[in-house]
């Protein structure tokens, strides 16, 4: 059988699964605080090859085998991660004042990766902790601070703000000063390593693992800035991801063209070997 | 079945309802009173994908195991932007105009069935409309005919005045023919402190729906301050150059998205044309 058919059309797949991803990208592009996502191919576990044969040793045939060729061999692709890119996204004005922009500054290095931790909104929802870049939030009938969703925002006490009106003022360090008076304190996550967080779609991120992220505030290595009346534009870059897209696409069709090609050769084999005439 | 082309149909209707806010925008850029609204997106359904199975151990992985696969976005709120619209003088005595940008004329409107509701507008553009019940006296009316409430009740003005005066308190004070000056009534003015949860029921009105009104707004005490401008309206916080740029970006956006489904459909085409 011919290995390479299967190599093929793993290929196909994976470039297909690619499209995929960077089709959502492209979708997401004008979505608040949206992180896009990059796909990484890998190759599928190698295997050795054996051959299986006979020796004759004193006039007696012993079975033996042997590895042939000097590399293992591969039969195919697969798209093996979608890493989120968590570089901060542009700040776009809205005049809305319960829209908020996270700016991260300085964030401390994480010391298993060597790369900056990430900042995030802290969101209860039903209970449980999610994070968020998308800071495109609204004041329900009880005047707590929620997503479009209606999960809570919440403040470093734990505790959901509630505020009187939309018509409120957010310091630079997320205090909410609502009516002249404090309304609580805007609470801001630091994930050490931004990618252990697993998307679940509506912006939000959960952390893997057990536990919750410790708040960035009083860590005297973090600064930020929460901005009023913005949000975070997506970090999809158009240009890139068409490129991308297009790229995937061709590999997708010199992968059809490898499996044409497998074909022919199967057809040459049975159609046109041991043919009398 | 390609993902992609859901994913990108998905995207390209609600990028439309995007349009369609910019387009309703823009049809209202001088409209007295318009607050515009933001569509904004969020992304939609992640769904996990474990090819892991393969190989458990991948050496140099980063992310939790699987792939985490999105299916496009969509739009999750339309946000009421309460900037305030720039005041334009008019000299017109029952042309009204407020101030702080959260308070509302309230209204004694008519909902689909008929029942006397309160609404509310930021469109000071009143008028006068003699009283079905009383010849001496005239009510004063919004351009659609509705009452515009007072304190305690609707307004309603003498027939026999010449001047109507609107204080910066709200208050209306009439001057009659003979000259004596009557008071008719304070203008009754909310404060919006939830202004998002209020339905846009057209001709200018917000309406409460499913919400107890006084979760939605608060009485301003009447008398007190000043945020009544008389012989002015509001226009439009809608700025059109704004819109222009938001509206080239969505259109582009929408474009995008369209290549996307093209590039799927012409990869479906490969896989048809295998044999």
């Amino acid at each position: 059988m011919l290995r390479g058919f299967y190599n093929a059309a793993a290929g196909m797949l994976a470039q297909q699964r690619k499209q995929e991803i960077l089709t959502n990208n492209m979708a997401n592009a004008n979505t608040p605080g949206y992180k896009a996502d990059n796909a990484s191919l890998r190759t599928f576990p190698t295997m050795l090859l054996q051959h299986m044969g006979e020796t004759e040793m004193n006039g007696k045939k012993l079975p033996n085998n042997y590895p042939i060729g000097p590399a293992a061999l591969s039969t195919g692709v697969y798209v093996q991660e979608t890493t989120p890119n968590f570089l901060q996204g542009d700040m776009r004005e809205t005049g809305i004042k319960t829209d908020m922009a996270l700016l991260q500054g300085q964030v401390p290095l994480d010391p298993e990766t060597g790369k900056p931790g990430g900042l995030f909104f802290r969101l209860n929802v039903n209970g449980e902790e999610r994070y968020t870049r998308n800071g495109h939030f609204s004041v329900d009938a009880e005047g707590s601070l929620v997503t479009p969703e209606g999960y809570y925002v919440l403040g470093t006490d734990g505790n959901p703000i509630t505020v009187r009106s939309d018509n409120f003022t957010v310091n630079k360090d997320g205090t909410v000063i609502d009516n002249g008076a404090v309304a609580g304190q805007i609470d801001v996550a630091h994930i050490t390593n931004p990618n252990n967080l697993v998307k679940e779609g509506s912006g939000l991120f959960r952390l893997d693992g057990n536990g919750n992220a410790p708040s960035a505030l009083g860590n005297p290595n973090i600064t930020y800035n929460v901005q009023q009346g913005f949000v975070e534009r997506s970090n999809v870059n158009t240009e890139q991801t068409m490129t991308e897209m297009l790229t995937a696409y061709r590999a997708f069709e010199a992968n059809q063209k490898v499996l044409q090609a497998y074909d022919r050769t199967m057809e040459k084999a049975s159609n046109e070997i041991g043919r009398i005439g | 079945m390609n993902q992609s082309m859901i994913s990108a149909a998905v995207t390209m209707g609600q990028l439309q309802h995007k349009l369609d806010t910019i387009s309703n925008n823009m049809a209202n850029s001088t409209t007295n009173g318009y607050k515009r609204r933001e569509a904004q997106f969020s992304d939609i359904l992640f769904q996990q994908i474990n090819s892991e199975a393969l190989n458990p151990t991948e050496a140099g992985r980063l992310t939790p195991n699987g792939i985490r696969l999105g299916s496009g976005a969509r739009v999750s709120s339309t946000a009421l932007s309460l900037e305030a619209g720039t005041l334009q003088q008019t000299g017109r005595l029952l042309d009204v105009a407020l101030t702080q940008p959260s308070f509302y004329f309230q209204i004694s409107g008519v909902d689909n069935n008929g029942n006397v509701t309160q609404q509310f507008t930021r469109d000071g553009a009143f008028y006068l409309s003699p009283s079905a019940n009383n010849a001496n006296v005239m009510e004063l009316v919004t351009s659609e005919g509705n009452k515009v409430m007072g304190v305690d009740g609707p307004i309603t003005i003498p027939a026999d005045h010449s001047k109507i005066t609107i204080g910066q308190n709200g208050q209306v004070s009439v001057t009659l023919n003979n000259g004596a000056i009557v008071e008719s009534g304070q203008l009754a003015i909310v404060n919006m402190v939830r202004p998002q949860l209020m339905l846009s029921v057209g001709q200018n009105l917000q309406a409460p729906q499913d919400i107890p009104l006084n979760q939605l707004i608060e009485e301003v005490n009447a008398g007190a301050g000043n945020f009544v401008q008389q012989g002015a309206l509001e226009s439009s916080n809608v700025n059109i150059s704004t819109e222009m740029t938001e509206m080239i970006q969505t259109q582009r956006s929408y474009q995008f998205n369209a290549r996307s489904l093209t590039i799927a459909d012409q990869m479906m085409g490969l896989v048809n044309g295998l044999r």
